[in-house]
């Protein structure tokens, strides 16, 4: 009886979830949106949104922006001035949110500093502000730029023969530096750093400075005239980290520039390497690296791209522009392939000059100078190694590198990852990544770890472009079952809530359909993404697909993957989470997601980041081309369940990006009968029975060693934030960021339970 | 003999009858409202009844419905 009775829900479904909104994204439902919010907040904000007195000017037609006095920016995509307007501003300022018509950006202290740091200076900011901007500029803007760039460039960390300095060409900056009590403990007293060398007179002098311009004489010959006056003092490496937070705006404001002098430097030996003639970098990875290698040194940042933007090309065109001993670090042991593929590939590096280094291989590479590719669990492994790698390490721990190629980056800050970036000496540091979200809200630690953001590309902007794929965004909801629903409200069935929306078995036959409909009549190439272990192994089981999760050997995993490449019977693959970051499947064009992470908005972006790698011929694919959309992301949902909290909260970032979600409620349709798994009412309480007698272990969410950094800690909030522990929506968001930070180092901690889902299937049922 | 009560008929999705289903047998015998399960989307409940059962529906909704913070 069930199923006649559900053919007829969509229709009303629809009708009784207006509540549930998207953002709407053209220009007439902006404002009100944004009176409405500040409204909210008290009439204080209420000034913010009163525009009366900014004054336009006569020509204002022809400018591209409107500024406020409160930091905002908006920028119209259709003006003709759109391109260098964009440009500008995504040197300044933060992007917000980027629809097709109207950008919102938001001018903060680190946007400034990252502007300085592409070499801007607070004149050329305003002046060209003020000739975009429609209305003249308010004061408060013009204050504030000044206020937050005045002293941005005055200091800069450089390293040395292994040895950091803060070099600056005014003394009483210097001074006031070490007046900090962390800056002034993390430095280095000259009389030993510097007595080898000679340089008396400089400790003499005392306190904090020393006149350097011998040693800079030595090192950077060539640029040692205009160096002359630079004054700078020793600190300790391990402070390093330290010392670049307490000079953030926040605190002692003199934000540090890190910038390599790769073409004088002497001391270590270059690395001779080339792009290919084949390899041409698009017009934004060339603008990317233009921002890197601005002056002609190299500085140390983030650059932002989408994945399948050619992020690699970019990391490999920075180490070919430094050529020198690069160390590249990615998450897990494919992507080090990967990453060592893409070197040969488009440069004219060596075997013998390239190495990966990982707990499968330990490869070393020949000569002075090399690139070594490894993952940051390598380096920053704590416990006890093999002889081997221990020399490994030893090695990378020693050199000084040239470049220190960090993949996405979003991962880094984690305590972890930040020890790598200790443990390893880099003149300059490149992080990559399509995703500068989490849900920890530490991003912004990034600005000291690595850098300030150096490029940021408009995803829209690509897509038109051709260089990513055009994606269909949607999100199919399924009505869950009456019996599946009727258990998913019982109280002590609370652990299992997630196992019963993603078991429901309309979402299972809406699965089954996609993924026929893809293989037959579209002869795609898919991947199903599932969070919840029973339920990949579940789905891929009755499906008769192969299955990758954390515990696929790294050779099963490369055999499954290659067949997916190759093969013609092989066109869909369920993935687990591992799947989430940096394995490179450029065939795969359509994505289903039965189970996500929560709330992650990081890992909906990452995951659509598998299927943007463009297919097929360019001028099909450009704007007007002859497909439409070529790839499809599809987010099956059950209604009703706190999957739609999540799922809303999910597809957050990718709708600033300007994406849009189109809400399918139709799947499987009507006519659809037997074909599909789960039709009959026997069947449905079988499956029903199985999830509710699994184990708790078993329906729980997998773990993975790289879960060390927020999805972990999201994980810990979720068993917490269950429905009855909700008091209601808008506190979970508060929730979150709390929790987060005591679970922290929940994920690191040493000798921690062993995860039951890892356990060996036979001890499972002891301890289980 | 013909009994007449007077009540209220609800019409709703599978899943929605379900909940109200819960939220009956959540109360004690004296205040159970519903009178009659027609089917799997069709109730026949006692007519003060209706306030309650929006509110309980409203606020479930709300726990699942994700507002983006200002």
């Amino acid at each position: 009886m069930g199923f006649h009775g559900e053919k007829n829900r969509p229709a009303k479904k629809h009708k009784s979830s207006k509540d549930h909104h998207y953002m709407v994204h053209d220009e007439d439902s902006y404002y009100p949106e944004e009176l409405e919010d500040n409204n909210r907040d008290g009439e204080k904000e209420g000034k913010k949104t009163d525009f009366t007195n900014l004054e336009l000017k006569p020509d204002h037609a022809n400018r591209p922006l409107w500024a406020c006095a409160d930091g905002r920016i908006f920028l119209e995509t259709f003006s003709s001035l759109y391109k260098q307007a964009y440009d500008f501003l995504i040197a300044i300022a933060e992007p917000v949110c980027r629809p097709e018509s109207m950008h919102e950006y938001n001018l903060t202290p680190h946007s400034l500093y990252a502007a300085v740091s592409v070499g801007l200076d607070t004149e050329t900011i305003i002046t060209v502000l003020n000739k975009l901007s429609k209305t003249k500029l308010p004061k408060e803007m013009i204050d504030f730029i000044h206020a937050s760039t005045a002293n941005y460039g005055k200091v800069k960390l450089v390293l040395k023969k292994n040895r950091y300095f803060i070099e600056s060409p005014f003394p009483e900056v210097l001074k006031t530096l070490l007046k900090d009590e962390v800056v002034g403990k993390a430095r280095i007293s000259s009389e030993n750093a510097n007595g080898t060398d000679g340089f008396t007179i400089s400790k003499a002098l005392g306190e904090m400075r020393s006149g350097h311009d011998e040693l800079l004489t030595e090192a950077e010959l060539a640029t040692a005239a205009e160096e002359k006056e630079t004054h700078s003092f020793e600190i300790d490496p391990s402070q390093v980290e330290n010392v670049k937070q307490r000079c953030l705006p926040n605190a002692l404001n003199y934000p540090m520039l890190e910038e390599y002098d790769f073409r004088n430097d002497t001391v270590n030996p270059d690395l001779d390497v080339e792009l290919k003639p084949h390899a041409r970098p698009r017009p934004y990875q060339e603008k990317s690296l233009t921002k890197m290698f601005g002056n002609g040194r190299a500085r140390s940042g983030i650059i932002v791209l989408p994945c399948g933007a050619g992020k690699s090309l970019v990391g490999v065109s920075a180490a070919c522009r430094i050529r020198k001993s690069c160390l590249c670090l990615a998450t897990n042991a494919v992507s080090v392939d990967q990453w060592a593929f893409q070197f040969k590939l488009w440069s004219t590096i060596k075997d013998e000059q390239i190495c990966r280094f990982t707990s499968d291989s330990k490869e070393r590479f020949r000569g002075n100078a090399g690139v070594v590719v490894t993952t940051y669990n390598m380096v920053a492994f704590g416990g006890k190694r093999s002889e081997e790698s221990e020399k490994i390490i030893e090695e990378i721990r020693n050199r000084e590198w040239g470049l220190l190629l960090m993949d996405e980056v979003h991962v880094v800050p984690a305590h972890m990852f930040r020890k790598v970036i200790s443990l390893t000496k880099s003149h300059c540091k490149l992080g990559l990544t399509a995703t500068l979200v989490r849900e920890d809200e530490r991003i912004t630690d990034l600005n000291f770890l690595i850098g300030p953001k150096l490029y940021e590309a408009n995803w829209l902007d690509l897509v038109k472009g051709g260089f990513i794929a055009n994606v269909q965004c949607a999100e199919v909801w399924c009505p869950m079952t009456k019996e599946f629903f009727a258990e998913y409200l019982k109280k002590d069935n609370a652990k299992r809530k997630q196992a019963l929306y993603v078991m429901n078995p309309n979402k299972f036959r809406a699965c089954e359909f996609l993924i026929r409909f893809h293989e037959q009549q579209r002869g795609d190439k898919i991947i199903v993404f599932a969070d919840n272990l029973f339920a990949l192994t579940e789905y891929a089981m009755k499906l008769r697909k192969p299955m990758i999760y954390g515990a696929t050997s790294h050779v099963e995993r490369t055999k499954i993957l290659e067949a997916f490449k190759t093969s013609r019977d092989v066109n869909t693959i369920f993935l687990s989470k591992v799947g989430d970051n940096s394995i490179d499947i450029p065939e795969a064009n359509v994505i289903i997601q039965i189970s996500s992470h929560a709330g992650s908005r990081r890992q909906e972006a990452q995951r659509l980041g598998r299927i943007l790698r463009a297919k097929g011929r360019l001028e099909d694919r450009m704007a007007g081309g002859k497909e439409e959309y070529n790839a499809f992301f599809y987010s099956l949902v059950s209604t009703d369940t706190q999957e739609m909290y999540y799922s809303t909260k999910r597809q957050q970032f990718l709708i600033d990006q300007g994406y849009s979600f189109k809400v399918i409620t139709s799947l499987p349709p009507a006519d659809s009968g037997p074909e599909l798994s789960y039709y009959r009412l026997e069947d449905q309480l079988a499956l029903l029975k199985k999830v509710l007698t699994a184990g708790d272990d078993l329906v729980g969410l997998e773990q993975l060693e790289e879960d060390a950094d927020d999805i972990a800690l999201v994980k810990g909030r979720r068993s917490m934030g269950s429905m009855s522990a909700m008091s209601g929506a808008s506190g979970m968001v508060y929730m979150e960021y709390n929790t987060g930070q005591k679970k922290q180092g929940h994920g690191l901690m040493k000798g921690k339970p062993k995860d039951p889902s890892k356990r060996h299937h036979l001890f499972k049922r002891r301890y289980g | 003999m013909v009994n007449a009560t007077k009540g209220l008929f609800i019409s709703c999705d599978i899943p929605m009858a379900q909940f109200i289903f819960k939220l009956n047998a959540s109360l004690p015998d004296s205040q159970k409202f519903i009178i009659c399960e027609l089917d799997s989307t069709h109730l026949f409940v006692q007519p003060h009844a209706s306030e309650m059962i929006r509110s309980a529906i409203a606020e479930f909704r709300d726990q699942n419905t994700y507002e983006k913070p200002p």
